[in-house]
């Protein structure tokens, strides 16, 4: 009897988690229908998810373990250079371009974490090194022109004869890393990692007194969102058929994604894809507006920071929550 | 001087004080006693504008101040000496004491009491305040503060971490200022010392005053000879 | 080689001046003002026009440089009044991304109505020796109002009253207001007084080079990692590491090319603030 009543307890807390993830990878799968026709709007979409799997890995390192990395651009940019380089100056098989590159990527995110847990930085000198980082990689992929091509990029000859060059098989690749990633994440929130996770979120010194070896917990969350990063950048780089310095940039990059993270809510397994979703959207309506697109980026910046603090999923969750409350008030027992 | 009603205070909605009342007349010297814990922080805190309190009202010379900030409440004549101090670490001496008389320049005269009150500041006027012993600390603590010309001086726990004969020197300081004219509200652990200064008292037990007297009478008081005097 | 280190020293400076507003305001406040940079942009572009307009440059200058205040001002009162409502880290966190907006907003607006448009004021008459090395006269120029601004700043502080309450907040905002100081109105004049700096550097920085509508951003960034190298709250770090990183700048250029000297700058800044977090004139909490 009691082991029936844990059975449907685990099949439906493990719905809680499926279930979510899988209405996002289905409502996303069917959107090439509309788009199909357009080689550009494809592109975007593509873009999208991209923008997608940045802003989970982002959110693994600055929501799970509050992080504040800054390179998330560079970060996806050494998967995305690593990959081409990899693939088309020395030679090796796409696939394993894009997981060497995944894996320099990792490395290098633990390592910044490694340093920044080891000198014990906060929040903002986490930013300052990691912005550092991102401008040191701008600035080697300006100075080291002749692998990197410098500020014109380069087109990555390997895998142009692939499916990963055609107009639809991108967008199901990039989706199916966003569905893993959701996955991967939500699996993780759930085991003794993200129990570690929110301790350390809640109170550092109380989870380091109650034992949780705070340090670890942080790298693991670098390590798993820069692999995350550089994955995708990667294969984006490769379904793109080229990298350029503008393609990862901070500007291009880092700042979209945190935007995009705060708009749908830092922290939250779901938030990413939605704040990714809507400003692909946004970033499209203003395309015409040229230079214009940055004043109103900022002043949506402005406003997002200014009114919607958490992000539109915790503001929508306590939302529903009050009004729960109210109607179990309201009605009488 | 100063009335205090009804006071709760506390933070994140948890009330450490509940519906304190005290009162400090002109020239007075008044103790607030109780163990570690038991709330004067708080109490002193929000009388003197640090925190503001959730419930009742602090009187000051006949005008309501509740709430009023810190900042302002200096200069209607009441100056704090909190338990940590709170000085410029990086700044000299002659520094520290320059800004007791903020905004105005110093005045050369309280500058010259200070200095009589306190030798040891005059001596080391160039010094910078972080790099003081725990006494000189204290001293300079009260000198900042009455440089500001305070009619009342509030004083947290002004022994804390000072050897004995530096807890009774500073008690001695104060006794010279009440002789003065200047009215002291004090909070103390050390009974003994604040009892020998002050002419009235209150016991803060868990956030609310449970006794009050003149020192002779709650030195006569069984509980307050048993938790803070170490009579039986 | 000479004239390419004093060359570093004067951009040194410069920087340092930049960061000693950015500092300031952090040691404050604990707020990080991302759009430093930008405020010196305005002030740049006020500049070019009022002159445009047929206005001499002192006067025009001397506009800039209350525009720059008046952007301070404005921020201060504007948006990052929520700002000051927070506490500890998530106070830092909102005022970078709110001042961060704020820039992109500036810089959007400049790049799509002025794209393109830059300030230089150049000094004529011939080169002056020193030290036997040829400087041109805008250079000097730049680095002595420059230099007299640093002197300023430091003998407000000293010797001000005002300027010492500015330091005792910085150092314990407790015990600062228990003397009577509101940490608010202090806030407020160093907003404006870093506004102020930002205009000043721009026109200077445009006796040497010129300063473009797309600058705010460079300058942002290179005043904050001056800003942390140097100390966070400390003018005289700032100082101190505006001017090594400066001539770093210089002789890695001379050595190795453009790109890869921000690269070595960037290592050494990098270097400095892992060794000593808390800068190099900074106070270990």
């Amino acid at each position: 009897m009691s082991n029936r009543g844990r059975d449907t307890r685990t099949a439906r807390s493990r719905w809680s988690l499926f279930g979510p993830i899988v209405a996002v990878g289905t409502a996303l799968a069917v959107i090439p229908l509309w788009l199909d026709h357009s080689g550009v709007l494809m592109g975007v979409a593509v873009l999208g998810l991209a923008f997608a799997c940045y802003a989970i890995g982002f959110n693994v390192i600055f929501g799970s373990t509050g992080q504040l990395f800054l390179c998330v651009g560079a970060l996806a940019g050494i998967g995305g250079y690593g990959g081409a380089i990899l693939a088309d100056t020395v030679g090796l098989p796409v696939v394993v371009s894009i997981l060497l590159a995944t894996l320099v990527s990792c490395v290098t995110g633990g390592l910044l974490s490694l340093i920044a847990v080891y000198r014990s930085l906060g929040v903002i000198f986490t930013g300052i090194i990691t912005l550092i980082f991102t401008l040191t990689f701008d600035a080697l992929l300006l100075g080291l022109g002749s692998l990197t091509g410098g500020e014109n990029g380069f087109l990555i000859k390997a895998g142009a004869d692939t499916f990963l060059r055609k107009r639809i098989p991108p967008y199901y690749v990039m989706l199916a890393l966003v569905v893993a990633f959701l996955l991967l994440h939500g699996l993780l929130r759930r085991s003794h990692v993200g129990w570690a996770w929110r301790a350390l979120r809640d109170d550092e010194l109380a989870a380091e007194l109650a034992g949780i070896d705070v340090a670890r917990y942080r790298v693991y969350g670098a390590l798993v969102g820069a692999a995350m990063l550089g994955l995708a950048g990667a294969t984006y780089a490769f379904t793109e058929g080229r990298v350029s310095p503008t393609t990862f940039g901070f500007a291009q990059v880092d700042v979209v994604v945190l935007v995009m993270l705060a708009f749908g809510g830092i922290g939250t397994l779901l938030g990413p894809v939605l704040g990714a979703a809507t400003f692909t959207i946004v970033d499209e309506i203003l395309i015409e507006f040229g230079q214009l697109r940055l004043v109103i980026y900022g002043a949506l910046v402005l406003l997002l920071f200014l009114f919607l603090r958490r992000g539109v999923i915790p503001t929508a969750r306590d939302f529903v929550a009050k009004r729960r409350l109210s109607q179990a008030s309201a009605a009488p027992d | 001087m100063l009335e205090i009603t009804g006071l709760s205070a506390g933070y994140e909605g948890n009330d450490v004080i509940q519906d304190a009342s005290f009162r400090v007349d002109s020239g007075e010297a008044v103790m607030i006693i109780g163990s570690n814990g038991a709330g004067k922080t708080t109490l002193f805190r929000s009388v003197v504008g640090l925190l503001a309190p959730s419930l009742g009202a602090v009187r000051y010379e006949g005008t309501d101040i509740t709430g009023v900030p810190a900042q302002r409440i200096v200069r209607r004549g009441i100056s704090f000496v909190p338990a940590e101090r709170r000085l410029f670490p990086r700044m000299t001496v002659r520094e520290n004491l320059a800004l007791g008389a903020y905004p105005g320049r110093p005045d050369p005269k309280t500058m010259e009491l200070v200095m009589d009150l306190f030798p040891r500041l005059a001596e080391r006027q160039r010094q910078r305040a972080g790099t003081m012993s725990g006494g000189e600390q204290q001293m300079l603590a009260v000198g900042r503060a009455l440089m500001a010309d305070p009619s009342l001086i509030v004083l947290d726990e002004p022994t804390t971490g000072l050897a004995p004969k530096l807890a009774a020197d500073a008690y001695e300081a104060l006794g010279a200022l009440r002789d003065r004219g200047l009215t002291v509200l004090v909070a103390e652990q050390q009974v003994p010392l604040a009892m020998a200064l002050c002419d009235r008292g209150y016991v803060l037990d868990n956030g609310r005053i449970s006794t009050q007297g003149t020192s002779a009478e709650l030195a006569n008081d069984p509980d307050v000879r048993r938790a803070y005097l170490g009579i039986t | 080689m000479i004239a390419n280190i004093l060359d570093g020293i004067i951009f040194g400076i410069q920087l340092g001046l930049w960061a000693a507003g950015l500092t300031l305001i952090y040691g404050l406040g604990g707020v990080l003002n991302l759009a430093h940079g930008q405020i010196a942009v305005i002030s740049a572009m006020v500049l070019a026009f009022a002159m445009d307009a047929g206005l001499p440059a002192l006067p025009a200058s001397g506009l800039a440089l209350l525009v720059g205040g008046l952007v301070g001002l404005f921020l201060d009162l504007t948006i990052l009044r929520p700002v000051y409502r927070l506490q500890g880290e998530a106070r830092v966190l909102l005022s970078l991304l709110l001042t961060l907006g704020f820039a992109f907003i500036v810089d959007g607006f400049l790049n799509w109505r002025y794209p393109g448009r830059a300030l230089s004021l150049f000094i004529g008459g011939g080169a002056i020796d020193i030290l036997g090395v040829p400087m041109r006269r805008g250079s000097l120029l730049a680095s002595a109002i420059t230099l007299v601004a640093f002197a300023a700043l430091f003998s407000f502080f000293r010797f001000t009253t005002l300027g010492r309450a500015v330091r005792s907040v910085i150092e314990d905002e407790e015990g600062a207001r228990l003397v009577g100081i509101d940490p608010a109105r202090i806030m407020r004049l160093i907003l404006v007084l870093s506004g102020v700096l930002a205009a000043l550097v721009a026109v200077t920085r445009s006796m040497v080079v010129s300063v473009d509508v797309q600058a705010g951003f460079g300058i942002t960034v290179l005043a904050l990692i001056v800003t942390v190298v140097g100390g966070l709250g400390s003018v005289s770090g700032a100082l101190l590491a505006g001017i090594i990183l400066g001539i770093v700048n210089v002789i890695a250029a001379d050595v190795i090319g453009t790109f890869m000297s921000l690269v070595v700058l960037l290592l050494a800044a990098a270097v400095t603030i892992l060794i000593r977090p808390a800068g190099l004139l900074g106070v270990e909490e």
